[in-house]
C-alpha cells in the first residue's frame, strides 16, 4: 500500500494559504512574506514527492488490502468491485512531476513579480492566483473524473477572478462573457462525465477503461460517443480552443502581465491534463485521433492568422499563445509515443515561453500603461537589457536553436513524418515562420521605430524582480534547449503508457 | 492599377460596409495580406491530407477551395470581423460547434 | 395509460437543457440569459438524480437489521446524488460571481441587454 501524503500536500498547500491570505487584510507585510514562502515551496514539492498514488481517506481498492474485504459476501468479493478504486485517488508520475514543477515556477515568478510591482499586495489578486494554481495542480494529478470537472470549474472561477482583479478597462465586460460561456460549457462537460457513470458506473478513469477494454461495456454505443464528443466540448472551453479562442485571448489581455503568464499556464496543462484522459480512454477509436488533429489545425490557423491583424500587443500574444496549442494537439492527436512526448513537450516548452513574454511585454505595460502598438516606439532606448530578454523570448517561441521550443517543433515535425503526415509538418514550418514575423512586428514597432511625440515613458524603474524572472525563464528556456533529455526522459514514460 | 492597389481598394470597400472608420494604412494592408495567404496556404496544405481517403476526392477538394479562394477574395478582413468580442456571436459560434462536434462525433465514430 | 417516471424525467430534462441552451443563445436580457443558464445547469442535475433512480431501491444507508447482501441488492447507488450535491453548490457559486458582474455592469451602464453591454468594443 503506498499512500504518499505529499501528493495531497501540492494541492492543499496553495489552497491553505490562498484562504489564509484572504483573512490578513491590510497586512501587507505578512502577506508579502507568505506569499513568497508558499510560493518558493510550490515548485519544490514536486520535486520531494516519490511517485506513486494517494488514495483520500484510505480508500484503497479492496484487492489491495484484504483486511478490508472480510466479512463481505461473495456478491461484492467475487466480482468487479474488488478491483475498483473507492475513492479520490491522485496519480504522480515522472510527467505530472516536470509540469507540476513547471506550473509551481510559472506561479512563484508570476507572485514574485506581482509582490514587487504592486505597492499594495493585500486583496484577493494573490488569493485567486493561488486557488487557480492548487485546482490546475488537482486536474494534473486527479484520476478522478469528477474530481477533475470540481477543480475545472475552481480554475474557472478563479481565471475570472484574475481578470476581475485586474482593474484593465472593460475587464468586467470579458469577465462575465468568459463565465456565461463556460456555464454552457461546464454542464455540459458534466453531462458527458455523467454519461460515462451511467455507462460503466465509474468516475474513476483507470476503473472505466477496465470496464472499456474487458468488453463489459459496448465500446460503441451511441451514448458513450456522445459523452465523448460532450467531454470533448468542454475539453474545448478549458484549453481555449476554437470557438473559445477569441474569449481565451480577449481573457489574456484583461489581466495584469502577471495574471496572463499565469493563466495561459493554467490553459496549457489544463489542456494537457483532459486530453491526456480523453486519449486513456477512447483512443480505442480512431475518431478522436482525426478530432484532435483537425481543432489543433483549426486552431493553429485561426490563432495565428488573427494574431497578425492585432494591434493590442496583449491581444497578439493572447491569440499567438492559442495558436501554440495547436501544436500540443498535434502532438497528442498523432497517437504516437514518439507524437505524444513531443506535444507533451511542446506543452512545457509553451507554458514557459509565453510567461515569459506576457511578463517581458508586460514591462512596457509597467513603463507606458500603453498596450496598443500604434501608440508605442522607440522603447528600446528606455530599457535596452529588456528588450534583449523579450527578443530573446521571441525567438524561442518561433523555434530558434538552441532554445526549447525549437526541439519540441523539430520532434513534432519528425512524429508527424513518421506517422504518414508530412502535410501537418509543413503547415507547422509554416506557422512558425508567421509565428516569428508577427513577433517581430509588434517587437518592431513598440521597442525599435522611432518614438511617437505624445508617448511619455513614465519614469519608475522596471523592479529587479521583473528582470530577474525574466532571466530565470530564459535559463529554463535554454536548459531544455540544449538538454531536451531531461524533460523528454520523464514524459516519455506517460506516453508510452497511452499508445 | 498594381495588384497591392487592387487589394488596398478591396480591403477599404469591406471595412466601408461593416462601416468600421479606421483608415487603411500600408500596415493594416501589407498585414491583412500576410495573413491571408498564410489562411489559404494553410487550408491548402491541410486538404492535400484528405488523400488518405481517396485521392479523387483530393483534387476534387483542392480545385474547389481554390475556386472559393478566388472568388471569395479576400478572406481575412470577413473572418476578422466574424471573431469579434461581441457575445451573443460568440455564443452563437458555441452552440454551433457545439452541434458540429457531437454530430461529427455520434456519425465519425460509426462511419470511419 | 401509466407513464415511465424515468423516463419522462429524461424527457424532463432534456427539454430543460434544450431550452437553457435557447435562452443563452437568442434572450438579450442578461437576466433571462443567465435563468437560461440555470436551467440548463438544472437540466443536468435532474438528468444525474433520474439516471440514479433504481425502480424499488432503498436509500444507501446501512441500518443495523439489514444483511449485508439484501442491501447490496436494494440500495439505490448513492454516487450521482453525490454528484448532484457537489454541482449545486459549484452552480450556486458560479450564480453569485455572474450577478455580482451583472449588478455592477448594470450600475455602470444602465442597461441589461446584452446586445449592448457585451459587444465588441474593438479592441
Amino acid at each position: 500500500m503506498d499512500m504518499n501524503v505529499l501528493i495531497a500536500v501540492m494541492v492543499i498547500l496553495p489552497i491553505a494559504s490562498a484562504l489564509f491570505l484572504n483573512l490578513l487584510h491590510k497586512k501587507d507585510r505578512t502577506i508579502k512574506i507568505i506569499a513568497i514562502i508558499t510560493a518558493i515551496v510550490l515548485p519544490i514539492i514536486p520535486l520531494l514527492t516519490p511517485y506513486g498514488s494517494h488514495f483520500f481517506g484510505g480508500y484503497v481498492p479492496l484487492a489491495q488490502d484484504p483486511s478490508l474485504a472480510q466479512g463481505l459476501p461473495a456478491l461484492i468479493t467475487g466480482s468487479q468491485l474488488f478491483q475498483f478504486h473507492l475513492g479520490i485517488m491522485y496519480v504522480f508520475s515522472s510527467a505530472k512531476q516536470l509540469m507540476i514543477f513547471i506550473l509551481g515556477l510559472i506561479t512563484f515568478f508570476a507572485i514574485f513579480t506581482f509582490i514587487n510591482e504592486s505597492k499594495r499586495p493585500s486583496g484577493v489578486y494573490a488569493f485567486l492566483m493561488f486557488m487557480g494554481t492548487a485546482s490546475v495542480s488537482a486536474i494534473l494529478l486527479s484520476d478522478d473524473i469528477f474530481n477533475l470537472f470540481v477543480f475545472f470549474e475552481i480554475a474557472a472561477l478563479a481565471q475570472v477572478g484574475i481578470v476581475i482583479a485586474s482593474g484593465i478597462k472593460n475587464n468586467y465586460e470579458t469577465a462575465l462573457k468568459y463565465i456565461l460561456l463556460g456555464n454552457i460549457a461546464g454542464p455540459l462537460l458534466l453531462l458527458g462525465i455523467v454519461m460515462l457513470l451511467g455507462i460503466t458506473g465509474n468516475v474513476n478513469v483507470t476503473d472505466m477503461i477496465f470496464t472499456l477494454k474487458n468488453g463489459y461495456v459496448n465500446p460503441q454505443s451511441p451514448e458513450l460517443l456522445i459523452a465523448l464528443a460532450l467531454i470533448v466540448f468542454g475539453w474545448l472551453y478549458a484549453s481555449g480552443l476554437p470557438p473559445f479562442h477569441t474569449i481565451k485571448s480577449a481573457v489574456y489581455s484583461k489581466a495584469l502581465p502577471h495574471g496572463s503568464a499565469l493563466l495561459q499556464a493554467f490553459s496549457v496543462f489544463t489542456m494537457v491534463a483532459i486530453g491526456i484522459i480523453i486519449i486513456r480512454l477512447f483512443s480505442y477509436n480512431p475518431f478522436t485521433n482525426i478530432a484532435i488533429i483537425g481543432i489543433s489545425l483549426i486552431a493553429m490557423i485561426l490563432g495565428i492568422t488573427m494574431a497578425i491583424v492585432q494591434t493590442d500587443y496583449k491581444r497578439i500574444l493572447g491569440y499567438l499563445a492559442v495558436g501554440e496549442l495547436g501544436y500540443i494537439g498535434i502532438g497528442l492527436g498523432l497517437g504516437t509515443a514518439f507524437g505524444i512526448t513531443a506535444g507533451l513537450f511542446q506543452a512545457v516548452n509553451e507554458a514557459v515561453i509565453t510567461a515569459f513574454l506576457f511578463i517581458g511585454f508586460g514591462t512596457i505595460l509597467y513603463k507606458t500603461r500603453i498596450s496598443d502598438t500604434r501608440k508605442l516606439g522607440g522603447m528600446m532606448y528606455v530599457n535596452p537589457k529588456v528588450a534583449l530578454l523579450v527578443l530573446l523570448a521571441g525567438l524561442a517561441m518561433a523555434g530558434v536553436p538552441p532554445l526549447n521550443a525549437f526541439q519540441s517543433k523539430l520532434m513534432l515535425i519528425q512524429a508527424s513524418i513518421q506517422s504518414g503526415l508530412p502535410e501537418l509538418g509543413i503547415i507547422m514550418i509554416l506557422l512558425s515562420i508567421v509565428t516569428f514575423m508577427t513577433f517581430m512586428k509588434a517587437f518592431y514597432t513598440i521597442y525599435m521605430r522611432p518614438k511617437p511625440k505624445e508617448l511619455e515613458v513614465l519614469d519608475n524603474t522596471i523592479p529587479r524582480s521583473t528582470v530577474i524572472s525574466l532571466v530565470v525563464f530564459l535559463i529554463v528556456c535554454l536548459t531544455l534547449g540544449l538538454f531536451p533529455e531531461i524533460a523528454t526522459n520523464s514524459l516519455q514514460t506517460l506516453a508510452a503508457g497511452l499508445v | 492599377m498594381s495588384f497591392y492597389d487592387v487589394i488596398l481598394n478591396k480591403i477599404r470597400k469591406i471595412q466601408e460596409k461593416a462601416g468600421e472608420d479606421e483608415p487603411v494604412t500600408n500596415v493594416t494592408a501589407s498585414t491583412m495580406l500576410t495573413a491571408e495567404l498564410t489562411l489559404i496556404a494553410s487550408v491548402l496544405i491541410a486538404v492535400v491530407m484528405v488523400r488518405l481517403i481517396h485521392p479523387v476526392l483530393m483534387i476534387i477538394m483542392v480545385a474547389a477551395i481554390l475556386i472559393i479562394v478566388f472568388t471569395a477574395m479576400p478572406i481575412m478582413p470577413r473572418l476578422r470581423r466574424e471573431q469579434n468580442d461581441d457575445l451573443n456571436n460568440m455564443m452563437f459560434y458555441v452552440v454551433v460547434a457545439l452541434g458540429v462536434i457531437v454530430a461529427l462525433f455520434y456519425w465519425g465514430n460509426l462511419n470511419v | 395509460m401509466v407513464i415511465d417516471s424515468q423516463l419522462m424525467s429524461f424527457f424532463t430534462a432534456g427539454s430543460l437543457i434544450v431550452i437553457g441552451i435557447f435562452a443563452a443563445l437568442f434572450l438579450d436580457n442578461l437576466i433571462k440569459k443567465i435563468i437560461g443558464l440555470a436551467f440548463l445547469g438544472d437540466g443536468v442535475n435532474l438528468f444525474i438524480i433520474t439516471m440514479g433512480y433504481k425502480p424499488g431501491g432503498i436509500v444507501y444507508i446501512f441500518l443495523p437489521d439489514m444483511t449485508i447482501s439484501n442491501f447490496a441488492q436494494t440500495a439505490a447507488y448513492p454516487l450521482p446524488f453525490a454528484l448532484v450535491l457537489t454541482n449545486i453548490v459549484i452552480g450556486a457559486s458560479t450564480l453569485a460571481v455572474i450577478l455580482g458582474l451583472v449588478m455592477v455592469l448594470n450600475k455602470r451602464h444602465g442597461s441589461l441587454s446584452a446586445a449592448k453591454i457585451l459587444r465588441d468594443k474593438g479592441e
